[in-house]
């Protein structure tokens, strides 16, 4: 049984699917994970496509089992069928993009709907579902059909729908996504009230800006291995053999930006509003300043320095080298 | 079975209903359709027991149409829609929601029967007289109670498939010919009438007949109390295998990880 201070225990899940093709190996989405995430914390799990980031969060919201591997959820084995009816009570999810409502119903049928399924008293229901609103901020729309409310209004009522339950855990699948960067600041704001007020959040996304804003510990998989893990610094200093270099200079270092490139380093200059173009790039090895002074010194280089990665870099750093 | 899904499945099909206009071919048009081209086969022989043969034909083609259609339709709704993922991981389930959702089509199915019998009598004055409106009007019911349970245990089914809807044309055509709505069963080859006596909806019918012609011969030999018992006990036993299909489904489900394929 998962220790009482965390609420979620993953232990060397594994999880495969058969292939379509006859005759084909199965698929391992989710090859021996394991983490543990504790009450009240946002936790990202990063990865890109198709790294298994979705079949965690389904395994661990009872919406699939594992093949092999154990996680509990709030003290709750997910692969036990009884042990699975009460934690439904306790838990909910969010998948991102548009589905997941009844778009015939207004937004306050969309949550009457689900309530009822939750077993809400009815007597709270009306307090409940006319609370959600206010707080995903729907209340003037809240009896207009869902077909007519823009994507941004349909992310938001998904989330009020995840919130019916009062889950203590909730699992955000990619939440923003799509989302304009006024809305996505809006739902990352609503993310951080409701871990403030005591709810686990589990949260993918493809956003390093986001993971880094929202985060208290993450895992980064690839290929549904766990590749690295961490708050936010620790992850950037998990790749402390990578340097981030960023240059200055006079005029367009294109060629040189091309030269690193050929080298296989992702670089990619950006012109600056004082006239003066910079280049980032990330690089191992020990090659130190001296030789990119040099690359650049045709370009007048106006200055050159290390700088701590970005969590993307380190990001990509760890799933480029998984 | 949680009674709130219960009435949360049928208040969300009824909303359905009313503002999706797709709900209005299958629930409303096609009975009409049925018992117009039954009441053009038998127009010439307009004398009771025909035309009220024709009538209820169409009526209980509407009927299993409306059910089928309910079925198999709103459960591909969720899968495509994304909204059987969230049922399925509330409390509730979608066993709940699904017998709310038939309790509804049955509802519809019912005033479908009565509608039919009413546009019968109006554009071909069909005379038609029930025998024992009261009886009629429970076996009726009992009836719908039945194709509701065989639609409940198609929806389940539904639930594993993204072929719903493909399948759900496949079960129409059967049940219209087995259950004795379209033609008495006594004209059907022997073996597709033993199939018949395993039908609830087979035993409803023949109450139903029972039940609206005087001095009626059943199709299975037996009184109307036989007829509904029969119908009565085939139709819990639908259920009962729809709930023990449902538990086996959704765990099923959880191997495969199939609810949000379509």
């Amino acid at each position: 049984m998962a220790s009482p201070e965390y609420v979620i225990a993953a232990e060397d899940l594994r999880r495969t699917f058969k292939s379509f093709v006859p005759g084909s190996p199965e698929k391992v989405a989710v090859d021996g994970i394991s983490f543990k995430v504790g009450r009240g914390e946002i936790y990202g799990i990063l990865g890109p496509n198709g790294a298994g980031k979705t079949t965690t969060i389904k395994i661990l919201s009872t919406l699939l089992s594992p093949t092999s591997g154990k996680a509990y959820v709030l003290g709750a084995d997910v692969d036990d069928e009884k042990a699975v009816r009460a934690l439904r009570r306790r838990i909910n999810m969010v998948s991102g993009g548009e589905k997941g409502l009844y778009y015939r119903l207004s937004g306050r049928q969309n949550l009457e709907f689900f309530s009822d399924l939750h077993g809400i008293p009815k007597r709270e229901q009306k307090r409940r579902v006319s609370g959600l609103l206010e707080t995903v901020g729907l209340s003037e729309a809240a009896d207009v059909k869902v077909e007519n409310y823009s994507r941004g209004m349909k992310q938001r009522i998904h989330i009020a729908r995840a919130l019916i339950n009062d889950p203590e855990i909730l699992f955000l699948d990619e939440p923003t996504i799509g989302l304009d960067p006024e809305m996505s600041r809006e739902v990352r704001g609503l993310i951080r009230r409701l871990s403030d007020g005591g709810t686990t959040i589990i949260l993918t996304t493809h956003y390093m800006f986001e993971a880094e804003e929202l985060c208290d510990e993450m895992i980064i998989i690839s290929r549904g291995r766990v590749v690295g893990r961490g708050t936010v610094s620790e992850i950037k200093e998990a790749i402390s053999d990578v340097s981030c270099i960023r240059v200055v200079t006079e005029e367009d270092p294109s060629a040189a930006v091309e030269a690193l490139a050929a080298e296989g380093l992702d670089a990619s200059s950006t012109a600056l509003l004082n006239g003066r173009f910079a280049v980032r790039f990330a690089t191992r090895g020990d090659d130190g300043l001296g030789r990119y002074e040099r690359m650049f010194s045709p370009f007048r280089v106006k200055s050159i320095g290390i700088e701590e990665p970005t969590l993307e870099e380190a990001y990509l750093s760890l799933v480029g080298g998984s | 079975m949680s009674p709130r899904a219960v009435c949360a499945g049928f208040r969300q099909q009824a909303i359905q209903f009313f503002t999706d206009p797709q709900w209005i071919i299958p629930s409303l048009i096609t009975p009409f359709m049925f018992t117009m081209v039954m009441l053009f086969l038998y127009k010439d022989q307009m004398d009771g027991p025909v035309v009220l043969q024709a009538v209820l034909g169409g009526g209980v083609l509407g009927m299993w149409a409306n059910t089928v259609f309910a079925s198999s339709f709103s459960i591909s709704y969720d899968r495509i829609n994304g909204t059987l993922e969230p049922i399925l991981i509330s409390p509730s389930g979608a066993y709940s929601v699904l017998i709310g959702r038939s309790i509804w089509s049955t509802a519809i199915g019912l005033a479908n029967a009565l509608l039919v019998f009413a546009i019968a009598e109006l554009m071909f004055g069909t005379g038609l007289s029930v025998a024992d409106p009261a009886l009629f009007f429970l076996t009726l019911t009992l009836t719908l109670f039945s194709l509701a349970s065989m639609g409940m245990l198609i929806a389940t089914t539904f639930i594993l498939t993204r072929r719903g809807r493909i399948l759900s044309s496949i079960m129409e055509y059967p049940i219209y010919v087995l259950s004795g709505a379209m033609v008495p069963i006594t004209a059907l080859p022997e073996g597709a009438g033993m199939i018949s006596l395993a039908l609830a909806p087979a035993w409803g019918v023949d109450a139903v007949k029972h039940a609206a012609i005087d001095g009626y011969s059943s199709m299975f030999g037996v009184g109307i109390l036989e007829d509904s018992a029969m119908l009565a006990a085939l139709s819990s036993i639908l259920l009962a295998a729809a709930f023990l299909v449902m538990r086996r489904i959704e765990r099923k489900i959880l191997e495969t990880g199939s609810a949000t394929r379509y």
